[in-house]
């Protein structure tokens, strides 16, 4: 089974102070640090086990600056076969990078492309979605289960409420995998600079013949919720707080 | 240390020297709580069944005490050889979920603890002194090097405050790094991620390079072993491959010795400091004790405090029992089962009417801090560092 997966750069903002920048559209990006997307390195392991169970190759890609580069060689060094790094801006519309990616993925060979459900960034979960449809191939999202039969999957989808969804597909196909699908393994510093022996292909916007389509959305300010006038923060010492949360419970007649 | 693979345990480590008289089993720290066996994991470095290793979970149960190494008759490194060993798991990629976690932050963050790296001096925030921050060009004579665990632990977070008390009151000349103060490497390089440690030797090398750092004080006893022990050979090795690492001789204290040497110049004595009505035990850490064998420093310091009893543990100096914190042990819960090393501690201190724990190292406060809440003696028991201690009595 050839795979293909597509990974993200992101931010690690999970406890980090994140400020809007002066022009009102990014997060100041200095004081952060960056990763490979969350999801992504879930799809990364789940597409090196199949290849693993089975025959094949995985190749990862993703689009943006040679700063990206790094995620790339840590996907070779997990067991991926052979990195393709698109030379252009990350756009910032979904539907702009669908199509971007759409161009680059169908000239491959592959039987199944794999997305993260989501980017850590902007949380989105449509670009995976997007380029099935313009592939014209099926897909699944949100999935945390995948069984090879012959030319077809069994393939398990997490929907709200904590139900899941089992679906046979054909393949090709094109999933959108979710955390906890499996365990990722860990990549060490040495295997990383053993795999720079391998393949990491660069290619620009003009090789893979990407052309021009309007984005569907632009993003016109960002900026922090404003605090809300009805919470308030209770200060002191744990006991203090304690005290003055139970007498606030009472007063409101949580009991 | 080396990296391990497959068949070459015994280039790497003498493993046919091993003569399998189990000295290293019985005096190891954990044998009698979990399944790891020191003497099992020599055979099977000597028969060479490394390829086998992930079924044996028990290879992270070791706090990497270093009582092993002591006592092998055969002058071998056992405790050096589960590095080895962990290090082969390492590349394999199939460690336990939290060893990878840390190890991964270590890489991404600069600290096991998978706390951004812009949070590292928030420690700083309640303090009343003035700090130099060497990564903002102030000069001072010595770098105090807080590490990772006393940056993000609250509770270990109030020893770097009070070293900082301590230290401006003696006069001591001392900058911090602040947000750009590095990982050391030791857990890392403990939890067998040679490539990672490697990196951090030379990153850290070049850092202390060009901010001209060339003297520092360690809180922790396992920064200071990694970098009186380990960083010298790595180094060397480093730049056998053509890396570049600066031509610098590092002067590196445990911060007991420093307080030691102040005694001594006659700039710290018991006339500086108030009462301190407390029966007080002192608990040698490994990683000051066995494996560097410094005893003395610390005793001297609290020795000269008015007021304080000072008692000892009958398990003391080589023969202290580890508290179990060191080895990567933080973010591995290992297989043990039964009473946790920390609890006989506590317990051991209860009996001798100790009402302070001291100790000089973050890990043995962490551990022994959680089993004096464990055991029920926080009404009648404090774990304090030496350093509070001297933060609450000098005047
Ligand atoms: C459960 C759910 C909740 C939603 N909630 C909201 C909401 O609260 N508010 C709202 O406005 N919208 C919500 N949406 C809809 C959604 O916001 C959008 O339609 C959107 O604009 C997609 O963009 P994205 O760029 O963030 O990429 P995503 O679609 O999040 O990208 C995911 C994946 O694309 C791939 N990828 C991304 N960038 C690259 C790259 N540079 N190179 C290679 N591969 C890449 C990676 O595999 C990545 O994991 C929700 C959608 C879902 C499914
Ligand atoms: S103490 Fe040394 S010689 Fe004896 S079994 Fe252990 S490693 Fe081998
Ligand atoms: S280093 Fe300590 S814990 Fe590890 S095997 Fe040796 S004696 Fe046991």
């Amino acid at each position: 089974m050839d795979v293909i997966v597509c990974v993200k750069k992101v931010p690690d903002t999970a406890e980090a102070d994140v400020s809007v920048g002066a022009g009102g559209r990014e997060i100041n990006k200095e004081r952060l640090t960056f990763a490979i997307n969350e999801w992504d390195n879930y799809a990364v392991e789940e597409a090196i086990r199949l290849k693993e169970e089975d025959e094949g190759t995985v190749t990862v890609v993703t689009v943006g600056g040679k700063d990206k580069e790094d995620i790339l060689r840590r996907s070779l060094a997990m067991g991926a076969d052979k990195a393709i790094r698109l030379d252009m801006e990350d756009p910032e519309d979904s539907f702009v990078l669908a199509n971007v990616l759409y161009t680059l993925i169908k000239d491959q060979k592959f039987d199944l492309v794999l997305f993260g459900a989501q980017s850590g960034d902007f949380n989105s979960g449509v670009t995976g979605v997007m380029v099935a449809r313009m592939l014209g191939i099926s897909h699944a999202a949100m999935v945390n289960g995948i069984e090879v039969l012959d030319g077809r999957t069994k393939t398990s989808r997490e929907l709200e409420g904590g139900l899941n969804e089992i679906y046979e597909i054909k393949l090709p196909a094109l999933f959108t995998i979710q955390t906890g699908i499996n365990e990722p393994r860990y990549v060490s510093i040495s295997g990383i600079r053993k795999a720079r022996k391998k393949e990491l292909k660069v290619m620009t916007p003009a090789d893979v013949g990407v052309t021009e389509v309007k984005p569907m959305l632009s993003l016109e300010k960002m900026y922090l919720p404003p605090p809300g006038k009805i919470a308030e923060i209770i200060g002191g010492s744990p006991e203090e707080a304690a005290a003055k949360l139970a007498s606030l419970l009472k007063e409101k007649g949580a009991f | 240390m080396m990296e391990v693979e497959e068949g070459n345990f015994d280039e790497a480590y003498d493993v046919y020297a091993c003569m399998q008289c189990g000295k290293c089993t019985g005096s190891c720290a954990v044998s009698l709580r979990s399944d790891l066996n020191i003497r099992e994991l020599m055979r099977i470095a000597i028969l060479n069944e490394n390829g086998e290793l992930e079924k044996h979970e028990e290879i992270w149960d070791c706090t990497s005490c270093g009582i092993c190494t002591v006592r092998c008759p055969r002058d071998l490194k056992p405790a050096e050889v589960i590095v080895g060993m962990r290090s082969s798991l390492v590349e394999g990629g199939t460690i336990p979920i939290t060893v990878r976690d840390a190890l991964e932050s270590v890489g991404t963050n600069n600290n096991p603890w998978g706390r951004p790296k812009s949070k590292r001096a928030e420690w700083l925030e309640d303090l009343d002194v003035k700090v130099k921050n060497i990564s903002e060009g102030e000069d001072a004579e010595y770098l105090l090097y807080i590490g990772c665990t006393a940056s993000y632990d609250p509770r270990i977070q109030s020893v770097s405050r009070a070293a900082i008390n301590v230290l401006t009151k003696l006069g001591v000349d001392f900058g911090i790094l602040g947000e750009e103060e590095p990982c050391c490497g030791s857990e890392p390089r403990m939890m067998g991620e040679t490539g990672l440690f490697e990196m951090l030797v030379e990153d850290n090398l070049n850092l202390f390079d060009e901010f001209s750092i060339s003297k520092i004080i360690t809180l922790s006893p396992h920064a200071y072993n990694t970098f009186v022990n380990d960083y010298p050979e790595c180094a060397k090795r480093l730049k056998e491959d053509d890396a570049e690492i600066p031509d610098i001789e590092l002067e590196v204290k445990h911060y007991t010795q420093i307080l030691e040497e102040l005694i001594d110049d006659g700039r710290l004595d018991g006339e500086m400091m108030n009462e301190f009505s407390e029966t007080v035990i002192y608990h040698d850490p490994c990683y000051l004790g066995k494996r560097n064998n410094i005893f003395e420093p610390p005793r001297k310091i609290l020795n000269i405090i008015p007021g304080a009893r000072c008692i000892e543990f009958d398990r003391r100096e080589d023969r202290s029992l580890c508290c179990e914190g060191g080895g990567g042990r933080m973010w591995a819960e290992g297989t043990g089962t039964g009473e946790r090393n920390s609890i006989i501690r506590v317990n051991d201190a209860n009996r001798d009417e100790a009402t302070v724990i001291a100790v000089a190292c973050p890990f043995c406060l962490s551990t022994l801090e959680d089993a004096r809440a464990t055991a029920g003696y926080e009404e009648t028991m404090r774990v304090m560092d030496i350093f509070e201690i001297l933060d609450e009595v000098l005047k």
